[in-house]
């Protein structure tokens, strides 16, 4: 009984932790000012869009449309769409763009090297770009026009590696998954990522919607095709190398978010799975690194971890069960009471529902407060889909199996209705 | 884009101190209400209440909006809770009443989960009132 009581109040202890984590996330994105993001014209260094793009026939022209209404001088601008081994006619219709835009290239995978994952797409195309800052767009994104000046502005300062913009759902009136999605991501940009930014803490990189120095990306060798969340895995090399990421929360991107929990579920998998992968990979070199303060240090073994909180979660509320029953005490029921806080959170940031809350009361929106509580249920699935990934991860490791299959989330271009 | 239109960013930097402090002092009203008169009431519910009073008065007191309001959202906020317990506790005495052992159990376990509902749930609609304030009264400024 002393070992449960222990594991229970470490797994309190740590659930708190991330708790007050957020809630200091949510009084800074209450009360800092946001920056008035100004681009700058005499700062205009030639850029290059990655695009990878594998099946995406019924998104790429939207995208390749919006890239041709950017603002962004074109002559200072190319667009690389790399088709990354398409069963479908993806490449035919980018080529078409391609041909009546100079600033737009196509590359072409074929089926022998192409289809095993996003960054070898990516890893492709840096070898074609020609920018000195290199943008990543999903294929089913839908930019701001001056996206690009408002990202590319930052990188005046040197000790910026990468900048990353602000993910809105496109088709949030789709279904009830969409409108959940929309809410996590109120509360993981919004509120989560602009407060890491200002508090200069670790910005994640969200692998799409933002860009990096070409050098950076180049010095750390690109995109491991080995890790499944490359995003935060290239998060951390920015850090570690000594670099800092900085969010835009006026640089907005539409993206056409999963809607139905079937793909929910394969997306998940595939970000649990890489997260934690990222965690067993970057909690050492995190904690020994010269290159991060304390606080940098502190909050970046938080995110590494936050995959593995619903599992926590979920745990300390079994142990604090158990212990009520077998050995009831008013300390384990005083501290069981509050664990169910973490259990309206969306996962992914861990943002609990204040956070979320918060978010949507400073984009101004009234009715999807509403949703707040159904957190819980995206909450319950992930308790599922966090400890499938990390069973999983574990049997690979026994097994020696490190390669994983990338699983595509399919885009069907319903977003375009919303456009 | 999105069901509420279009997003109304704005910038909201200083927290309301006054009404803070005006809902310091409710809150520690009610809990102490709690505490004298109502005894009867459990350590779960009770944490309950504090909890919502907590996030009533540090994430939604300091937010734009008149006190009058913020302070109606409070007290039919804490009206709910002392119902909400109010019926979980006749349902566990006509549970307790026909003496079904596994109830015991599965309320036991569900209860925490149980009383955050309401919170969750009171929380987010007082939010969604105050944003809707904010916007209508922003609509009449540009009016």
């Amino acid at each position: 009984m002393l070992i449960l009581s222990v594991a229970f109040v470490g797994l309190v202890a740590l659930i708190t932790a991330y708790l007050t984590r957020h809630y200091i996330f949510t009084l800074a994105a209450l009360y800092h000012k946001e920056p008035t993001q100004q681009s700058d014209e005499t700062y205009e260094p030639m850029v290059s869009v990655l695009i990878p793009a594998r099946n995406e026939e019924q998104v790429i022209e939207r995208i390749l449309q919006r890239m041709t209404e950017l603002t962004y001088p074109k002559e200072k601008f190319e667009v690389i769409v790399v088709d990354d081994a398409s069963t479908d006619r993806t490449g035919e219709k980018a080529k078409i763009f391609a041909k009546n835009h100079k600033f737009i290239h196509v590359i072409q995978r074929d089926q022998t090297e192409g289809g095993s994952g996003k960054q070898e797409a990516l890893n492709c195309g840096l070898k074609h770009v020609s920018g000195e800052l290199i943008y990543c767009f999903e294929a089913d994104y839908y930019p701001q026009r001056d996206i690009i000046e408002k990202l590319t502005a930052c990188f005046k300062d040197p000790k910026i590696g990468a900048v990353q913009g602000r993910v809105t759902v496109l088709n949030e009136p789709d279904s009830l998954v969409t409108r959940l999605v929309a809410l996590e991501r109120t509360g993981g940009y919004r509120v989560d990522q602009f407060a890491r930014s200002e508090l200069e803490l670790i910005t994640q990189f969200g692998g799409t919607v933002g860009g990096f120095r070409r050098s950076l990306i180049e010095q750390l060798g690109g995109w491991d095709p080995d890790i499944l969340a490359e995003d935060t895995d290239i998060t951390f090399r920015i850090y570690l190398a000594g670099y800092k990421i900085k969010y835009v929360n006026g640089a907005d991107c539409y993206e056409e978010a999963v809607n139905n929990w079937r793909s929910y579920w394969r997306q998940r998998s595939r970000w649990a799975k890489g997260h934690m992968q990222c965690a067993f990979r970057h909690m050492l070199p995190v904690i020994r690194s010269k290159n991060l303060s304390l606080r940098e240090k502190v909050d970046g073994l938080l995110l590494l971890n936050v995959y593995f909180v619903p599992i926590f979660a979920a745990l300390a509320w079994i142990l604090g069960a158990v212990l009520l029953l077998f050995q009831p005490l008013a300390w384990t029921n005083f501290v069981w009471m509050f664990v169910p806080i973490s259990f309206y959170s969306s996962v992914g940031n861990f943002a609990p529902f204040f956070e979320v809350g918060i978010g949507a009361y400073l984009d101004g929106r009234t009715r999807i407060c509403c949703l707040i509580p159904l957190l819980f249920l995206t909450f319950l699935l992930n308790v599922l889909i966090c400890t499938t990934a990390f069973l999983y991860l574990c049997i690979s490791k026994i097994t020696g199996k490190n390669r994983h299959t990338w699983t595509k989330t399919v885009h069907n271009g319903n977003g375009s209705r919303h456009i | 884009m999105g069901d509420d239109g279009d997003r109304v960013g704005h910038l909201q930097r200083r927290p309301n101190y006054a009404h803070m402090a005006v809902g310091l002092a409710l809150v520690t009203t009610i809990v102490s209400m709690h505490l004298l008169l109502i005894r009867g009431l459990d350590l779960s519910a009770l944490v309950a209440i504090i909890v919502f009073n907590f996030l009533f008065v540090f994430l939604l007191f300091p937010l734009e909006g008149t006190l009058h309001r913020k302070t109606v959202l409070l007290l039919v906020g804490n009206t709910v809770g002392v119902l909400w317990y109010i019926i979980q506790l006749s349902f566990t005495d006509a549970f307790y009443f026909l003496n079904t052992e596994t109830f015991r159990v599965v309320f036991l376990v569900a209860k925490p989960l149980i009383d955050f509902v309401w919170i969750v749930a009171v929380w987010s609609i007082s939010l969604s009132m105050l944003t809707s304030y904010k916007i209508k009264r922003d609509v009449l400024k540009k009016c």
